[in-house]
């Protein structure tokens, strides 16, 4: 399974959301993502993928494609992909 | 104004003795005990040999994902008020809920959160902290998660007494609504503890019962000579306390009314009780529902089985009531000590002996001690007229007793 496929599968499950539909490009918010579970997620995101991404980049990441970029450039720098 | 009278209309509970009133008051009934011996798995190097746990699933309440974010206690406190708003009839939808608020009580709050962030941080030295912890762990987390999922805007308050914090809560909750400052409280307690770290802490105050080799469902004896101490339960009871005025107009069932509610510190010790104190925290529950001691027909002891407690009580018993005077029993017996939960669960038992004149017992007592002088209801339920009050004590580490009343209509 590529990245975005294992984020959108744990994001469906996390917030509850049929995948099926769900739209990479879509802001989190309007998935009903709040900031707090927003935090939480990424901390499971950080885990599943052995990555950390900083407070810094983690304010520019509105949709799970942004997420996915961030995730896969994190796994490049640690010689992961 | 007048004080409104304080009227009890609905409860739910989660409990070691069933997930509903109906079935802990059924087991109550059969004096039938919900304590086993602790899987491995909970109980681990700790020592602890028997607890009462729920038998608990997260579902239909919350899916997989969300049970994962919301702690153990928050899942009994919410499994439980929903019970109790259900089953007082109070349409949430066209109630004014700036006017519905929360009291709740619990000892430990998110202990399960906090055993695993330990975990993590001490035991696999990974310092990378899980972000829902402080709203999982913190105290009023399980208050909270009533509130929320129910949209009650009014009064909040989380009371944190060890062993009387859910009965306070009541206590509490009864004066904010006779002094009107709501018109209906979700008011109860839970507690969910039943971890490896604090079981450990427990064990270490030896006052633990260990487990009866024939039966373990038998471990926990209060007032019985061969009592070895406490055992440790979990989960939750709440009940929709409601101005009568407004309960009747809504033609609501009235179960009960809250009447009586005492508040005493020891100031003494930190973990021995002083008679004086439960007998100040008692004259005061009569006192304010306006009763005298023969109007109370049973008490729902706070009867831990600990060798020095269950005296005490019983000389602070005898001081007020007289010796032999009021019908007597620990349901700790049976549903175990729930801590911050029992006041509340206690309180339940009690409705049963008022309501159905339903006694519970005090389950294996066979042998009691001569330093115990009660009028026990012994190893069986009894059976009496509906009476027209009844008692329930809970007193804490701390020194933090607490006494309620509840009366006939």
């Amino acid at each position: 399974m590529d990245t975005l496929a294992r984020i959108k599968d744990m994001a469906a499950k996390e917030f509850s959301i049929d995948p099926t539909g769900l739209d990479p490009a879509a802001p989190l918010d309007t998935l009903g993502v709040d900031s707090l579970s927003f935090i939480e997620f990424m901390f499971k995101i950080e885990e599943e993928f052995g990555v950390n991404v900083s407070d810094e980049d983690l304010k520019s990441i509105k949709t799970l494609a942004d997420l996915e970029r961030h995730v896969a450039a994190a796994l490049v720098a640690a010689g992961k992909a | 104004m007048a004080a409104r009278r304080v009227a009890i209309t609905g409860a739910g509970t989660v409990s070691p003795l069933g997930n509903s009133v109906d079935e802990l008051q059924r087991s109550l009934g059969e004096g039938r005990s919900g304590i086993r011996r602790l899987p491995e798995a909970i109980a681990q190097g700790s020592g602890a040999q028997v607890g009462a746990l729920v038998d608990w699933n997260p579902a239909p309440l919350y899916t997989e994902a969300e049970a994962a974010n919301i702690d153990r206690v928050s899942q009994f406190a919410v499994a439980a008020a929903a019970q109790a708003i259900t089953a007082s009839g109070l349409d949430l939808q066209s109630a004014d809920r700036d006017r519905i608020g929360v009291f709740w009580g619990t000892g430990m709050g998110g202990a399960h959160t906090l055993d695993q962030s330990f975990l993590r941080l001490y035991g696999n030295k990974d310092w990378r902290g899980r972000p829902l912890t402080v709203v999982m762990a913190m105290n009023n987390a399980a208050g909270s998660n009533v509130a929320l999922k129910n949209g009650l805007r009014g009064p909040f308050a989380n009371y944190s007494t060890a062993c009387s914090s859910s009965a306070m809560a009541l206590g509490e909750a009864m004066l904010a609504i006779s002094a009107g400052r709501a018109d209906a409280i979700v008011a109860g307690g839970a507690e969910a503890l039943l971890t490896p770290g604090t079981l450990a802490a427990w064990v270490a105050l030896r006052t633990l019962a260990t487990a009866d080799a024939a039966d373990p469902a038998a471990s926990c004896k209060p007032f019985d000579k061969r009592r070895t101490g406490l055992v440790l339960g979990e989960g939750a009871a709440a009940f929709v306390l409601e101005d009568e005025v407004h309960a009747k107009k809504r033609g609501a069932r009235i179960h009960g009314y809250l009447t009586g509610y005492g508040n005493s510190c020891d100031a003494v010790h930190m973990s021995r009780p002083d008679r004086d104190g439960q007998v100040r925290a008692m004259k005061q529950a009569l006192a304010t529902s306006g009763l005298t001691p023969k109007d109370i027909a049973y008490i729902n002891a706070h009867g831990t089985a600990t060798s020095v407690g269950d005296v005490v009580e019983c000389e602070a018993v005898n001081e007020v009531f007289g010796e032999g005077g009021v019908r007597v029993s620990s349901t700790k017996s049976m549903h175990g000590h729930l801590l911050g939960g029992a006041g509340a669960l206690e309180f339940a038992a009690a409705l049963l002996a008022l309501e159905q004149g339903v006694l519970p017992p005090t389950a294996f007592l066979e042998q009691p001690d001569p330093a115990c002088k009660l009028n026990h209801v012994a190893a069986k339920a009894e059976r009496i007229a509906p009476p027209r009050a009844v008692m329930s004590n809970s007193f804490a580490f701390g020194g933090s007793n607490v006494v309620l009343i509840a009366e006939r209509g």
